[in-house]
């Protein structure tokens, strides 16, 4: 009878336990006591939450020591967040979701439209003074679907063409400018150095593989410079339809299917990253694509130190053109405090907090303020070829629209699908979206 | 007569204040998230703003979405890639573990074969990928004894899916062999002296003997198999992404890309609700065949 006493309160207390762990907020005067506590302590102190993914290896740190000024003089703590690259907008929407996201978010271009639409993130333009206009290097970028969404925080770091100079240098060869030069470089470099019989040098290292890097980035490494500079597009104009499969995107495809052969045979299972580093790294290619950094005479100096190299921003056939991201921080719409969050945005941009901050982790200048900090090399990028480069034309459906072009893009490279036929199932896909998102905006 | 009434009416409430805080559990977090999903899957839906209802037309855009079609089609290879060998190997596996399990190398060997299960299954994938794209000699050497170049699996479309599963099988072979051993084991020995005594050989013993009784346990061991092949989502992703050209993307993966990465999370609750389907016939299927084997019993 006592065991039976006992578990019947055991239960008892679990079951109370359940329901009060799935509760709402409590009592009534817990709540009351809540909100005393949480006005006491507004009027102490505003606090502003900032969400960004891991910019550097401590960005906490190397953020948070630079904010003392502005949280003073503004009696705001401002509380950072970090969240990781893999549940990145999961994190996101799933906060959003439950009221709980922040009050500056981070974003990069392919990550605005379904925000946008759902109205979680705030048009800024009101925001935008001539002074900023001049200022600010990129702030353009921030532009998309007819709203100022975007204020660009990590810009400048363009994906381009990196050769060995010895390979180029032993085919008697001298940078390519343009596709024809690529070309006839990478046929000449594919060969067996060793003479076993195999093919341990390639033009062209490639990795095509979306496993650890996502869907996008075979896009943002192989294929809008090829479609940029040979004049194509994503969009059409209004951005109804989407423009990637017309001559222009049909030619640039063909053309970079064409390169296949001067590929490394495994290009399908390494990610980009993977085959700079494995393949071009090692000097067994001629070129290699990777996203470009302010710093990358020093650290491929340490990297690849057998490797001599240098860069071409972006290849010509009809235009230059090569990917450069633009990630913004964002104003969230459930900002408790708009004012105070864009003060916040313009500070952490502006010339005399970026120019601390990349003193310590170098990056590309936003503003015209800021002097450039990073390797002697690399500069160019933001002077001579600053306009070889750019940021995506950001539209409706855009991830769902790219994740298909990616997964086309790898069926016509690994030779599952003619490019034909692969750009027109991307872009029947794509034109469907496109077609429902509008008519539901009508 | 009294004091009999009163303890008769706690022993019958008795039992289901035992089973009411799992049934909380269930009504609120498994049955909730279910009736949830079923009616989201009738709505125009992103998480950030409020749910709209669109009739069946997610449905409707199933049937003509050739990644849905596609995801649909990996699901199902990879199940019958899966469910079989997984089963006949850890059956193997658990058949020979048991006859030595009073040896050393069998109790070390009882102990390894569950290591891959204990590890997350994302850390098994970015293993696995890295020991497949590698180049490591010793990984390409004895992939190379079977004329197979490891790092060519994981790229191309034809090996993709079957490379997954693989890893899949390795990753849970531990948790089916301890389901088959258990099953094994509760085997008394009396049948299998009885049927030596009357000159059956181990062969025999094992195909007239072992696996008729171990029938529920197969029947319980192909059922977790082919959930949890239906619902495998960290390997793909972290093995291929999906990858090359949809050919390892399944349902889950599928409706993760849709809910989080596309904000239709309306489309993604009804391709979960398609994989809810597959499942529950599944299940009814396992719990059909374990009753008749039960009347069977009986």
């Amino acid at each position: 009878m006592k065991k039976k006493l006992l578990s019947m309160l055991l239960i008892g207390a679990m079951s109370v336990t359940l329901l009060s762990g799935c509760g709402g907020g409590g009592s009534d005067d817990g709540k009351k006591e809540d909100t005393a506590g949480a006005a006491e302590k507004e009027a102490a102190e505003k606090t502003l939450e900032v969400w960004v993914p891991p910019l550097d290896d401590d960005t906490v740190n190397n953020w948070g020591g630079l904010m003392s000024d502005w949280e003073e003089e503004n009696g705001c703590k401002v509380n950072i967040t970090v969240v990781p690259w893999d549940k990145y907008e999961e994190t996101y929407t799933t906060a959003l979701n439950s009221g709980e996201g922040p009050d500056v978010g981070y974003m990069y271009n392919e990550m605005f439209p379904t925000y946008i639409d759902a109205g979680a993130v705030a048009d800024m333009s009101s925001y935008v003074t001539d002074e900023d206009k001049d200022e600010y290097k990129y702030l353009e970028n921030g532009f998309m679907m007819d709203g100022q969404y975007g204020w660009p925080l990590v810009t400048g770091v363009p994906f381009i063409l990196y050769y060995n100079e010895q390979i180029l240098a032993d085919l008697n060869e001298t940078p390519p400018e343009t596709w024809e030069d690529f070309a006839r470089i990478c046929e000449a470099a594919t060969k067996d150095t060793d003479g076993d019989g195999e093919i341990d040098q390639f033009g062209y290292a490639c990795g095509m593989s979306t496993s650890d890097v996502g869907a996008m980035q075979i896009l943002n490494a192989y294929y809008y410079n090829a479609l940029w500079q040979n004049g194509g597009q994503i969009y059409e104009d209004d951005l109804k339809k989407v423009a990637f499969a017309n001559e222009a995107g049909t030619e640039a495809v063909t053309w970079l299917k064409d390169m296949v052969q001067y590929m490394n045979p495994d290009f399908m299972s390494l990610s980009w990253s993977d085959a700079f580093a494995t393949v071009f790294g090692q000097g067994k290619a001629a070129f290699g694509v990777y996203r470009s950094s302010q710093t990358d005479e020093t650290v491929f100096g340490e990297t690849y130190p057998d490797v001599k190299w240098d860069f071409v921003t972006s290849l010509k056939n009809k235009e230059f053109g090569t990917f450069g991201a633009t990630d913004c921080l964002t104003l969230m719409s459930a900002a408790e405090d708009p004012d105070l969050a864009m003060d916040f945005i313009k500070y952490v941009t502006g010339a005399a907090f970026m120019e601390q901050y990349h003193a310590k982790c170098p990056g590309a200048a936003l503003t015209k303020s800021e002097p450039y900090v990073g390797d002697a090399k690399m500069e160019r990028i933001y002077t001579d070829d600053l306009d070889k480069w750019h940021g995506l034309q950001v539209g409706p459906c855009g991830v769902d629209i790219l994740t298909q072009l990616s997964a086309d893009f790898q069926g016509i490279m690994s030779d599952e699908l003619s490019v034909d036929d692969g750009l027109k199932e991307a872009e029947e896909y794509a034109n469907g979206l496109l077609d429902e998102y509008w008519a539901d905006k009508e | 007569m009294m004091s009999k009434k009163k303890k008769y009416g706690a022993a019958k409430v008795a039992p289901y204040c035992y089973i009411a805080p799992i049934t909380a559990i269930l009504v609120l977090f498994v049955i909730g998230s279910v009736i949830g999903s079923i009616i989201l899957g009738f709505t125009k839906y992103n998480i950030m703003t409020e749910p709209v209802f669109i009739g069946t037309k997610n449905y409707a855009r199933l049937m003509s979405d050739s990644r849905f079609t596609k995801a649909l089609k990996n699901t199902l290879e990879l199940m019958v890639l899966i469910v079989p060998l997984q089963t006949v190997l850890a059956i193997g596996i658990s058949v020979f573990l048991t006859a030595n399990r009073k040896r050393f190398l069998g109790r070390l060997a009882n102990s390894v074969i569950f290591i891959p299960v204990i590890c997350a299954p994302a850390v098994t994938g970015v293993v696995w990928r890295e020991l497949l794209n590698g180049k490591i000699p010793l990984v390409e050497h004895f992939f190379g004894l079977f004329k197979i170049q490891p790092s060519m699996l994981l790229g191309n479309a034809k090996t993709a899916l079957i490379t997954v599963g693989m890893v899949a099988i390795w990753k849970w072979m531990g948790y089916y062999v301890v389901i088959y051993t258990s099953g094994l084991l509760s085997i008394p020995d009396t049948y299998h002296e009885a049927a030596k005594m009357d000159g059956a050989g181990k062969i025999r013993g094992f195909f007239s003997i072992t696996l008729p009784l171990l029938r529920p346990t197969i029947i319980l061991g192909v059922f977790l198999s082919t959930t949890n092949s239906l619902q495998c989502f960290d390997l793909i992703f972290n093995l291929t992404g999906g990858g090359p050209n949809n050919a390892s993307t399944t349902l889950v993966v599928y409706a993760y890309s849709k809910c989080f990465s596309a904000g239709a999370a309306g489309y993604a609750m009804a391709i979960s609700n398609v994989l809810f389907l597959v499942i529950l016939a599944v299940a009814l299927l396992q719990h059909k065949m374990m009753k008749r084997e039960a009347s069977e019993v009986s």
